[in-house]
């Protein structure tokens, strides 16, 4: 399934942000140059070698922390009022379910006899801007659909690949919901693109600090 | 396992439940679009002899999943085939609906429309004989009920999809059916949406296995060709859906993989996954 499936989603990333929202769309952009910061060469390390099925549930749940915290965190700083009706209530449901997925993935490591990996420092760059923040959680959000697609396959039980999927189609419908409020299209391709933990980590690995 | 009671219920709750931004929704209209009338016609003969195969289906090879979900976008791309046929832009817009929904509902018959073919052709390439499209009864009357059809025709297809992708041996198939498994999930989120509910109710998809979705979808077909009718008998594998699916959902809603099965009682085990991406 290879292809340049790192081009189309940073293009889509980066060039699908609505242009009266120039404001938001570079704050996404922005964290995508920030892969060159010092935490990144020990995950591009981690990442690139999904042996055996903890690494690919470690790797997972680097997402899942990732965007757990970028949840927790936001709507620390924003409140109902931040947002149009009803997408606060939304944006509750999509936090609690970052934290459901931490709690299984994690609880499922050590199921297996691994070690979960822990959560780190991140930095977001929304600042007070929520429109930033909704812009951040599209990309993490459609970012996290393409990870698990492209990570998936290295599962080898039938039941995590069942769990993974059970997780990824719930990334999807964020990511679907995210799009569209903030003025894009739920469902740009007929096909989710899958990319490779190297891809991923080029992409989100930017809002890791520590 | 009440997977399938669990969508069931969460179709019927939703068709129940009074549209609260939407006001254009009546209770009647959403309970005629809902699973709730794929289940009136539970007892038809067309039903049984799908079950029957479902039963019988249960993937013996890659083939089988495939046509498997072969089968269910022929029903959804036929489906927005013909309501795009029957109901124009003004239509939609009449009934409540801004433009864009329209757009979409146009975007989304489209990419069902090249799962199709991808599948079709896959299913070729590999020697294998693609199911055809059948002939559906999809019992709209109106934009609202085709709209609520919808909504149940994508939920029970990320359902579908999640219970099966585990039985797919090879990992080339496994990324495919993936990438079409989370296009389904957004179209199911923008449908929820858009008809005032939820986009994710839950923080876990539930999967179904092949007997339960066609409980829910299988009742649209009523004639024609349906996945894995020309199974080769799944050697005695026929429960193995049901419990990848359950192993998934223990796995995931319980936090615990004590209750997930491990390879033993599941479908084939797949004796090499190719590590390449």
């Amino acid at each position: 399934m290879g292809r340049q499936t790192h081009e189309l989603i940073l293009d889509a990333v980066s060039q699908g942000r609505p242009s009266h929202r120039g404001g938001a769309k570079l704050v996404a952009g922005t964290a995508l140059a920030l892969a060159a910061v010092p935490a990144m060469g020990a995950l591009r390390a981690r990442a690139q070698t999904l042996e055996t099925e903890v690494d690919v549930l470690n790797y997972a749940l680097t997402l899942e922390h990732l965007e757990a915290t970028f949840y927790r965190e936001g709507l620390e700083t924003f409140g109902p009022d931040a947002f149009e009706a009803g997408v606060y209530d939304n944006l509750v449901l999509v936090r609690d379910h970052e934290a459901a997925h931490v709690e299984t993935l994690v609880q499922t490591i050590i199921d297996l006899g691994g070690t979960p990996v822990e959560e780190a420092e991140y930095d977001f760059g929304y600042g007070d801007d929520p429109d930033a923040f909704l812009e951040v959680a599209a990309t993490l959000e459609n970012v996290g659909v393409s990870a698990y697609d492209g990570a998936a396959q290295f599962l080898t039980t039938p039941a995590l690949v069942t769990a993974a999927g059970t997780i990824v189609a719930v990334e999807a419908r964020h990511a679907s919901y995210l799009n569209l409020i903030t003025g894009e299209v739920p469902f740009p391709q007929a096909f989710e693109t899958p990319l490779a933990p190297e891809e991923v980590l080029d992409a989100a690995g930017g809002f890791i600090v520590s | 396992m009440q997977m399938h009671d669990q969508l069931l219920n969460a179709v019927s709750r939703n068709a129940a439940r009074p549209a609260t931004r939407r006001g254009i929704l009546t209770g009647s209209l959403k309970l005629a679009a809902g699973g709730t009338m794929a289940l009136a016609f539970a007892g038809s003969p067309a039903f049984r002899a799908l079950e029957a195969a479902a039963a019988q289906a249960a993937f013996g090879s890659d083939i089988d999943v495939l046509n498997y979900a072969l089968t269910l976008e022929h029903l959804e791309s036929t489906f927005y085939r013909q309501g795009l046929e029957d109901f124009t832009v003004e239509d939609f817009t009449d009934a409540g609906y801004d433009e864009q929904v329209y757009e979409y509902f146009t975007l989304i018959g489209d990419h069902e429309a090249a799962h199709v073919n991808v599948l079709a052709s896959t299913i070729e390439q590999l020697g294998g004989e693609p199911v055809q499209e059948a002939e559906y009864d999809f019992g709209y009357q109106d934009v609202d009920g085709f709209v609520g059809v919808a909504q149940a025709l994508e939920n029970t297809g990320v359902a579908a999809y999640t219970g099966a992708a585990s039985a797919l041996t090879d990992s080339g198939l496994l990324t495919a059916a993936l990438t079409i498994h989370g296009v389904e999930a957004r179209h199911a989120a923008y449908l929820n949406q858009i008809l005032g509910e939820v986009p994710f109710p839950e923080a876990f998809e539930t999967p179904l296995s092949p007997d339960e979705v066609l409980g829910i979808a299988g009742p649209f077909i009523v004639s024609g060709s349906v996945g894995g009718d020309d199974t080769q008998d799944a050697a005695g594998e026929d429960a193995a859906g049901d419990d990848t699916a359950t192993g998934g959902t223990g796995a995931a809603a319980g936090g615990t993989t004590s209750a997930m099965p491990t390879t033993g009682s599941g479908p084939q085990i797949p004796a090499m996954f190719r590590k390449s991406f």
